[in-house]
């Protein structure tokens, strides 16, 4: 059974997901997690440096125009490498998603469980980008479900983009 | 159809005890189920001139130790010292099944005669995907940071997708897992023999990565297995009756590097590998008598059932209901109980199931009446591979 979990208890709470009946869902609290720090390489460089002004900025191929996620050496469309990344208005809807309840990272135990999703942006259909969904219960994580970009600072050479439902 | 249908064929099989934990080093678990498949075919170990594996470690930030955690073809040769051997490989993409068929290319371009293929597969001590540390580089930059670092989250993320797009609910998967684990009882080798399995324990069970519970999960093991590969015309002189391999297909579907699987790729990974196997072999979903589809996570059978075609799109959830994947059913499917009854050995056990139940070998969980014996041996989406064996040679 679950035992009651106020806002911030949910480290605490050992979650027994067959309890249907449970009444407080809570959102992830992920106040006590420290993330991996991303390590860019050539070809990813320009989007970590975009993100850290808050822009979310996707490679997109100069021959065909597509745009691509994770970045490539080569368009995977057209086989350009004439790649350069643009800025994309950040919106879009959640792919697919799942819950974790059982992290293999011991640093995300904190925020067990937790929403980790995939966007598909209105601006580049077939990139598919991970995120979590914040500011939301994990709940809300549905596929469709319209979302925005955010941008939650790392460490002062980094900044995450992130998601969370449209206003 | 495929010139060289039935022209190779699996003839003996042999396995090592699977253990939960890693007393026993994987090379040794690897020699016993050499030595027993060599012996189940009525061979000396003098008469094998080829070797081939997949040594891969699945489970990420461990090191590839060879004869620790990983069995290498030079590992088996030191250990062998075979006085005949005339070609060996191990592979680096599409699973155990693409050495499988590098085996069966060797035998057709007759650089071998006797070829032995293995897969075993260890069980690390501490956490199996140890993800990632301080730091997230390469592929993991875009995903490790999000606490994308747990079992089976590109197949738990394809699921939502398939759930929610074809409006089905994830405790129709009871089913399979509970199927399976009622042909587990008739496999003594598997690691849940003995253990059964209820709809409730299924129901109630804790999850891991919604829509993953426990049991949608195969459990990571200590353990090998292993098959003789020979001509047609040779297997028919040993022992074991043979299993003719009537056409296989592989296929790597994966856009980019890194990229979270999506549903739409598996789905053509599994349906181009497929395809291939169809046209060379000249049967269709239709003319199969029993399958073998891998089972790493619950979701990868609905994926390959799916794009293998055996259902249309959205109904495979469906499709395993009513008794229909039974020893007696239309589709008895993953007879020896699949991954998730005898622990993760990947995709040669399937292989291995295909095989007997094609040559009639598979004891109390035999289906009746078996000519066409289909396998998907690996997930489509980064490493389809598939294979058809028929009792008949035609």
């Amino acid at each position: 059974m679950l035992r009651s979990i106020g806002w911030n208890k949910l480290n605490d709470t050992i979650v027994d997901y067959s309890d249907k009946t449970r009444e407080t869902i809570t959102m992830s609290d992920w106040s006590k997690v420290t993330r991996p720090i991303p390590v860019p390489n050539e070809w990813t460089k320009p989007f970590w440096e975009s993100a850290k002004k808050n822009v979310l900025a996707l490679q997109r191929c100069q021959s065909c125009r597509h745009f691509q996620h994770p970045p490539y050496a080569t368009c995977v469309n057209c086989m350009s490498v004439d790649l350069k990344f643009e800025p994309v208005a950040g919106k879009g809807a959640i792919y697919a998603y799942t819950i974790m309840y059982h992290t293999g990272d011991k640093r995300f135990v904190a925020a067990v469980p937790y929403a980790s999703i995939i966007v598909e942006l209105d601006d580049a259909p077939g990139a598919l980008m991970a995120g979590n969904l914040l500011e939301a219960e994990y709940t809300e994580a549905k596929v469709g479900r319209r979302v925005e970009v955010v941008f939650q600072k790392l460490n002062d050479d980094f900044t995450l983009p992130q998601f969370r439902l449209a206003k | 159809m495929w010139e060289n249908r039935c022209k190779i064929a699996v003839s003996g099989v042999g396995f090592s005890k699977a253990t939960r934990t890693a007393e026993t080093p994987l090379a040794a678990h690897a020699l016993q189920a050499v030595k027993a498949a060599v012996e189940d075919s009525g061979l000396k170990l003098a008469d094998i001139d080829g070797l081939a594996t997949y040594p891969e470690l699945p489970a990420t930030g461990h090191a590839e130790v060879d004869g620790i955690s990983i069995v290498s073809v030079n590992c088996m040769m030191a250990m062998l010292k075979l006085p005949n051997l005339t070609w060996h490989i191990q592979t680096g993409s599409v699973n155990i099944g693409g050495a499988v068929q590098q085996a069966v290319n060797a035998l057709l371009a007759g650089v071998c005669k006797y070829a032995v293929v293995w897969r075993a597969m260890h069980n690390p001590k501490g956490t199996y995907q140890n993800l990632p540390g301080a730091y997230a580089a390469g592929a993991l930059q875009f995903t490790g940071p999000y606490g994308f670092g747990g079992p089976g989250q590109g197949m738990a993320v394809a699921y939502t997708r398939w759930l929610e797009r074809h409006n089905q609910p994830r405790e129709k998967m009871a089913t399979l897992a509970v199927t399976q684990r009622r042909h587990t009882q008739k496999n003594p080798l598997a690691y849940f023999y003995g253990t059964p399995l209820s709809r409730e324990d299924y129901l109630n069970s804790r999850m891991v990565a919604y829509p993953f519970c426990l049991y949608d999960c195969d459990i990571p093991v200590q353990g090998a297995c292993a098959i003789v590969l020979t001509a047609a015309d040779r297997a028919r002189d040993l022992k074991p009756t043979p299993a003719y391999l009537a056409g296989y297909g592989q296929r790597l579907h994966f856009e980019v590097a890194g990229r979270i699987g999506s549903l739409s790729s598996y789905m053509a990974g599994g349906s181009s590998s497929a395809k291939l196997t169809w046209e060379r072999s000249g049967f269709t979903p239709k003319d199969v008598d029993v399958a073998q589809i891998y089972d790493g996570f619950s979701a990868s059978v609905i994926y390959g059932l799916e794009s293998y075609g055996f259902c249309k799109e959205g109904e495979a959830l469906d499709f395993i209901q009513d008794g229909r994947i039974e020893l007696d059913g239309e589709l008895p499917l993953n007879t020896f109980g699949g991954s998730l009854g005898t622990g993760r050995i990947h995709g040669l056990w399937h292989i291995i199931e295909g095989a007997l139940q094609a040559s009639g070998r598979a004891g109390d969980r035999q289906v009746k009446d078996v000519n066409v014996s289909f396998v998907g041996a690996s997930a489509p989406i980064v490493q389809g591979t598939t294979f058809i064996f028929v009792k008949e040679p035609y």
